[in-house]
């Protein structure tokens, strides 16, 4: 060992850089690939947040309100809804600026203005961008549709040809018709699909535009490479925008309202590594590399105890624990097109049997809820007093349930195929299932699949039952009950097939009611149904496990992170005193 | 033969190979692989743009067409861009190529250096004690499994004593020098046990031959022959083993790349694979092969210059 030491010492010397403590610079971390900074190329969380540095939208997530709360970004104020809502009037922030590029006349960034919305918006429907986020808005603006339709038999799409669903009625009004009612249209607005860009930057860098990031936003990111470290600096000509001064209960400590009223951004630079692999995040952040962190899984038990509190050594290093209730759920759905699966006692039994809180201890070290249904805590149509009767683990009312759909003992029953995909915790997972249905006497084959091709099967119905998972696109139960739809068969969110006339006619009333106690009770009536008819076995609602360091002032967990890192803020002299401990 | 003629003839075999590699590649990500549309369009995929992705990136048109696109783009090297990120895929390869060699460049020149040095002094000692030691180490480094030597470096070298950054790259000489030490001190480890298991043996192959005795009997000393003919006589399977090696230099360390977080072409690679990146999978394919045929001719034109006995025809 001490021949490595010195060897590493020779070999090693001042092979580190320092972390410079001049400037606020905010180290983040990812743990996948960055697809681009083209919005409507974002469809996953890591690429949404990146190109929510840049670019922004009409509205956002206010960032110290709980539960989440749409307030306006670049439009000026909340819009007017008329009386059928069905049309959404938005006036937008004046003075608002591109940030500064070729692309604009003599290098200067120019307003936004409402046109640039209409743009946008055309941009992700274009048929010949094949956007990612198409679905949001597919069938929602009035004529919007058509016009895609139109255009995917030509050669060329034309821009300047008016759509009656998005229109600019002058500079700084935007206005959107909607074909029927749609109350999650709003947070349509606040998702990176329909952020601003700029044609005249679309219009220079063509097929290379997802390279040069030219938005409104608080950071300014020259050049995008695909890379392992992203580096935006501080647009120095951001608006005044400033840190909220009012907040929700959880958020009113000193801690969150030490920058109230200060204009935004707070830190100089925003540094993002795309870290995949665990240790490497984990030793950075302990070395203070990375200011904040989701607990790998193997680094759990040096990070938090047994009672679910930081460990002491931790404690020591200024480091805070944050538990986050993630807006998901995990579940085992059946294959609904499957004759045997439409016996809805066997169904039951299956869910009888098994036993979430042991999977939960078993794989999510007992740090998830374990899930009634299908909509998750903190969003309306969430019951929380409400008990399946159907959650296990209950095996002798599994045995009965299970004569009672025709198979005692499981005789009679045909081996059923148990597909997951084929990374090693997912085929864990599927023993564990195959280990919960034999306690009834049901045989499982467990058959694991690289993810595209797990997919395809749940697509094209080749699957019996499969293990999967939903995480929201908007705080919206709608989110979670259109997995039941029928007509959202797959390849569409409803991967089970599931179709229950009921819950489907619920479903539709429910979609075209604005937010009220009346939606409210509809989402209940669903969230009950789904519950007592056992369409898929629930699983869990995940939590997250996040680690900051003491310098790191503002942090919230959230599952809309868009736009977070304005927010943020480093405590310089903090650092240079934490950074001596780790 | 003429060496250009040789040459010029070995690298028209280039054609019919690529052919081939075409013809392997379109069948396992055309014709047997998942749709990748479904990977593309994600969780909120419909029958409706499924149908027109295929569409815009032509897997609707007849197989043989997709077939000739490939082929065309194995010759011309226009590759398109990725499905997955949309970047034009020759930047990618470039933009990946240079982080990938400044690691594996200089950690293959210094292992090969370093393991036919320690094969030199083995074959010197053959059966002695420190002969046997190096065996035993080598079965010993050999046994140990790759992601052992990554986690442990990491955690010792990287995050306990602070010598060497635990992971990242920044482009540019000299700032990459900081993140390839550690991840280069690896790779040679890793290197060692069956490099110089592989040429200790060929050294022993020759240290055995009449000439050797000769030399012996000339009174010649030992490093001399060592270093002047044992070592010039075994250059054959030793060039062949090196020069073999190189393409897969420029394909990158999966492994160390990932855990690293280098951005080199293993990295790449790894995320095409993925994320069923099919056209990105096709170059990388496709380029490996056409290196891999190139540096065979080098092979074989550098044992003309080895060894006068050998002829090129």
């Amino acid at each position: 060992m001490r021949i490595l030491i010195i060897l590493a010492a020779l070999l090693g010397f001042s092979c580190t850089k320092k972390i410079d403590l001049n400037e606020k610079v905010l180290n983040l971390s990812v743990t996948a690939e960055i697809k681009g900074m083209d919005p409507i190329y974002a469809n996953d969380m890591y690429s949404s947040n990146e190109v929510a540095r840049v670019y922004e939208g009409l509205l956002q997530y206010h960032y110290l309100k709980r539960p989440y709360t749409l307030v306006p970004n670049l439009a000026d104020k909340m819009p007017t809804v008329s009386k059928d809502g069905l049309t959404y009037t938005f006036k937008i922030k004046k003075g608002v600026l591109f940030h500064d590029d070729a692309a604009f006349h003599g290098g200067i960034g120019r307003e936004l203005v409402a046109a640039d919305f209409v743009y946008s918006i055309k941009r992700l429907a274009d048929p010949k961008l094949q956007s990612l986020g198409w679905w949001l808005l597919q069938g929602k603006l009035l004529g919007l549709d058509d016009w895609r339709k139109k255009y995917a038999e030509k050669d060329k799409v034309d821009y300047t040809e008016a759509v009656a669903g998005v229109k600019a009625l002058d500079k700084y009004t935007l206005q959107f018709k909607l074909k029927k009612s749609f109350p999650q249209f709003l947070y349509a607005l606040a998702m990176p699909f329909t952020y601003a860009v700029s044609k005249e930057v679309v219009a220079k860098y063509g097929k290379e535009f997802l390279n040069h990031p030219v938005g409104t936003g608080a950071f300014i990111l020259p050049v995008f490479t695909q890379s392992n470290k992203i580096i935006y600096i501080k647009n120095p000509k951001f608006r005044d925008k400033y840190y909220p001064t009012d907040v929700s209960e959880e958020f009113n400590t000193p801690y969150y309202l030490a920058d109230a009223g200060k204009k935004l951004p707070l830190v100089e630079k925003v540094v993002v590594n795309i870290m995949k692999e665990q240790q490497p995040r984990w030793l950075n952040f302990g070395k203070g590399r990375i200011d904040v962190i989701g607990i790998p899984k193997d680094n759990f038990e040096a990070a938090v105890t047994p009672d679910r509190s930081l460990t002491d050594d931790m404690a020591k290093k200024g480091i805070t624990l944050i538990k986050n209730v993630a807006l998901d759920v995990t579940y085992i759905a059946f294959n609904h097109d499957d004759p045997l699966f439409k016996n809805i006692y066997l169904r039951r039994a299956m869910s009888l049997a098994y036993d979430p809180h042991a999977f939960n201890k078993l794989f999510n070290n007992d740090l998830a809820m374990v899930a009634q249904s299908l909509v998750p805590p903190g969003i309306s149509g969430y019951m929380p007093s409400y008990t399946n009767p159907y959650v296990g683990p209950k095996v002798e009312e599994g045995k009965k349930m299970l004569a009672k759909a025709g198979y005692e003992n499981g005789v009679g029953l045909p081996e059923i195929i148990y597909d997951t995909s084929s990374a090693t915790v997912n085929r864990q997972m599927g023993e564990f299932f195959k280990k919960q249905m034999a306690k009834i006497g049901i045989k499982i084959k467990v058959v694991t699949n690289p993810w595209p091709q797990l997919q395809e099967k749940i697509t094209k119905r080749k699957v019996q039952v499969f293990g999967i998972a939903w995480g929201a696109d908007y705080p919206d139960a709608e989110n979670f009950l259109q997995l039941l739809y029928g007509p959202n068969r797959a390849p569409g969110a409803n991967g089970s097939g599931y179709d229950n006339p009921e819950f489907n006619r619920l479903f539709e009333v429910s979609s075209l009611m604005q937010d009220s106690p009346e939606r409210t009770a509809l989402y209940e009536k669903m969230y009950r149904i789904a519950a007592e008819q056992v369409p898929w076995i629930f699983g869990v609602h995940r939590q997250n496990f996040i680690l900051r360091h003491g310098f790191l002032k503002n942090y919230v967990a959230s599952d809309f992170d868009q736009g977070s890192a304005q927010y943020l803020n480093i405590d310089l002299k903090k650092k240079a005193e934490i950074l001596k401990k780790l | 033969m003429n060496l250009y003629v040789y040459t010029l003839r070995r690298l028209l075999y280039i054609i019919p190979v690529l052919l081939g590699v075409c013809a392997i590649v379109f069948f396992l990500f055309s014709v047997v692989s998942p749709d990748p549309t479904l990977i593309m369009l994600g969780k909120h995929a419909s029958v409706q743009q499924m149908e027109e992705l295929r569409r815009e990136l032509g897997l609707d048109r007849p197989w043989f067409i997709q077939y000739l696109d490939i082929v065309k783009s194995a010759f011309t090297f226009d590759f398109g861009r990725s499905w997955s990120t949309k970047q034009e895929i020759l930047t990618m390869i470039k933009q990946g190529a240079i982080p990938s060699l400044t690691l594996s460049l200089p950690a293959f020149i210094l292992s090969f250096v370093i393991s036919i040095t320690i094969s030199l002094f083995v074959a010197f000692y053959r059966g002695k004690i420190l002969d046997k030691i190096a065996i035993f180490g080598c079965v010993s480094m050999m046994s140990i499994s790759s992601l052992a030597y990554i986690l442990f470096g990491q955690w010792f070298f990287g995050y306990k004593l602070g010598l060497f950054e635990i992971s990242g790259y920044e482009y540019g000489f000299p700032d990459f020098v900081p993140y390839v030490i550690l991840p280069g001190i690896i790779w040679i480890i890793l290197g060692l046990g069956p490099d110089v298991r592989f040429y200790r043996t060929i050294l022993l192959d020759e240290i055995y031959q009449d000439y050797v005795r000769t030399a012996r009997a000339k009174g010649l000393g030992e490093s001399l022959i060592l270093f002047k003919h044992v070592l010039k006589n075994a250059m054959i399977p030793i060039i062949t083993y090196l020069i073999i090696a190189i393409p897969f230099l420029i394909l990158g360390a999966l492994l160390l790349e990932s855990f690293f977080s280098i951005p080199g072409l293993g990295a790449m690679t790894l995320n095409a694979v993925n994320a069923s990146d099919f056209p990105v999978i096709k170059a990388m394919t496709i380029l490996t092969s056409v290196a891999y045929i190139i540096f065979s001719v080098i092979t074989d034109i550098c044992y003309t210059l080895v060894d006068p006995r050998v002829r090129l025809k």
